[in-house]
């Protein structure tokens, strides 16, 4: 264990990785009051919330400040009210239930942090066991079909993908001769039919081959634009897949291909243009 | 047909079989052998790989065997991969973890115990095909149900759901009369109360 220094990121714990130290975020309002309990070495069952509930608005406060768990932050608002609430509630007589036992308004409390505590101790119990595809390998399942010859999947960036839209749109002729008086329309719901229509009953095709012609001629700037939006758009149908072969180090280079989904909506391809649009 | 030809069947079948292959089937298959012999030769087997120093054994998941290559060698074997090897998130651990123990389980309580948001990590889990969709409950609303896969089971290396690491006892997390905890508060129905489950449309 390092301590991480309390000016840079007292909001995050820190672990040392193989890979240096790294920084991660609590996984949520509960684990963050965990933290709490655990710095303070306080006694989940007897939580002193005055004190708790500042420093876990301290906390939310630096969160704030990093842009941190932006998505997640109504769930931590909602435990700052929580606490306010639990905290207001101390400072009133003590309250019985029907059967005159006193009721403590942290038990509720108490009760959702013990309960998120031992699944927690589960989870990464889990975590560290022997897991298949991680530390155990299997001998007899073909695995996942994947990439044929020496082909490994990576994740294509937007970037890569951009890039050979450009290279494209270099190879392609001017953006319209000044002679030019017809306009041909094309809409992206028609070149993604091209594009599926040119993969035909194949698995996979050249990225640079749905951006160029056939017969090698000069492709309109126009076509290739909306030829790049339908590749995306059935990316995200998920009709088709995008995938770069990696070289010898590691690193994606080649051609990008693109690849058939894997299931229905890979064959009901037509109905997914159709609903999209 | 001698013990060795027995042992050497067993190992054949488990090595053969696409997914784990359980006691039953091997018992099937192997003439006049009961399950508890199965054991016994695989066992045998386990204990001769040892002997002999190999890079594998057999396992026992989701109900089935299965060879798998030792931990050791995992950093060897990741070079091999079409995909990259296999990585759990926090999120998804902790996740994982609530509707293991709690399934089937709906959404909302498995947000109520992580208090957080679970929708994205619970699509993604599906997606990996460690959790399933196991109906609807048949409250307004008819929220999904979801529940732990046979993959999960595979993945983790758990011979069944029974197998998972116990949850700590919350009487042994909260110091005797240390404060009242009132189990009724919970939403989540215990797990080993039946459930009445209306089928999935799927």
């Amino acid at each position: 264990m390092t301590t991480s220094e309390p000016s840079a990121s007292p909001h995050t714990a820190t672990s040392v990785s193989p890979y240096g130290v790294k920084l991660h975020a609590f996984e949520g309002p509960l684990d963050l009051l965990l933290h709490l309990i655990r710095i303070n070495e306080l006694e989940i069952t007897d939580i002193p919330i005055a004190r708790v509930a500042e420093q876990y608005l301290e906390y939310l406060e630096v969160m704030r400040e990093f842009d941190l768990d932006l998505d997640v932050a109504g769930e931590y608002l909602l435990m700052a009210a929580t606490l306010a609430w639990i905290k207001s509630r101390m400072l009133l007589p003590v309250e019985r239930d029907e059967e005159g036992e006193e009721v403590d308004p942290r038990a509720e409390l108490v009760a959702r942090l013990l309960e998120y505590q031992r699944f927690k101790e589960v989870a990464s119990e889990l975590g560290e066991r022997r897991l298949l595809g991680r530390d155990v390998f299997d001998a007899s399942a073909p695995g996942p079909v994947g990439p044929s010859e020496a082909e490994r999947e990576v994740e294509i960036s937007i970037f890569e993908l951009v890039e050979a839209f450009r290279s494209a749109l270099r190879r392609a002729g001017p953006s319209g001769a000044p002679h030019e008086i017809e306009v041909e329309t094309v809409t992206v719901q028609e070149r993604m039919v091209a594009v599926m229509e040119a993969m035909g009953t194949r698995d996979t095709i050249e990225f640079d081959a749905v951006l160029s012609a056939e017969d090698g001629q000069l492709v309109h700037r126009a076509v290739i634009v909306a030829t790049f939006l339908a590749v995306l758009e059935l990316t995200r149908l998920e009709a088709l897949r995008i995938f770069q072969g990696l070289n010898g180090n590691g690193v994606p280079q080649g051609p990008i291909h693109l690849r058939r989904g894997e299931d229905a909506a890979a064959t009901n391809w037509r109905g997914r243009i159709a609903g999209s649009m | 047909m001698d013990r060795t030809e027995r042992r050497r069947i067993a190992e054949a079948l488990v090595l053969g079989s696409p997914d784990p292959i359980s006691v039953a089937r091997i018992a099937d298959i192997i003439p006049y052998c009961k399950p508890a012999e199965v054991r016994q030769l695989i066992d045998e087997l386990n204990t001769e790989y040892v002997k002999q120093g190999r890079a594998f054994e057999i396992t026992e998941v989701a109900g089935g065997y299965q060879l798998r290559s030792l931990p050791e060698f995992a950093p060897y074997l990741r070079q091999t991969l079409k995909v990259r090897p296999l990585r759990m998130s926090q999120p998804a651990l902790e996740t994982l973890a609530v509707v293991a123990y709690r399934q089937p389980a709906t959404r909302a309580e498995v947000e109520h115990i992580r208090g957080v948001d679970v929708g994205a990590v619970l699509r993604s889990l599906i997606e990996r095909k460690l959790v399933r969709i196991a109906g609807h409950r048949d409250v307004p609303g008819r929220p999904l149900l979801y529940a732990t896969s046979k993959r999960f089971l595979e993945v983790f290396e758990l011979a069944s759901l029974e197998d998972l690491p116990t949850l700590r006892d919350l009487q042994e997390l909260a110091p005797e009369g240390a404060l009242v905890i009132d189990t009724d508060a919970d939403p989540a129905p215990s797990s080993d109360v039946p459930e009445q489950v209306a089928p999935s449309p799927e």
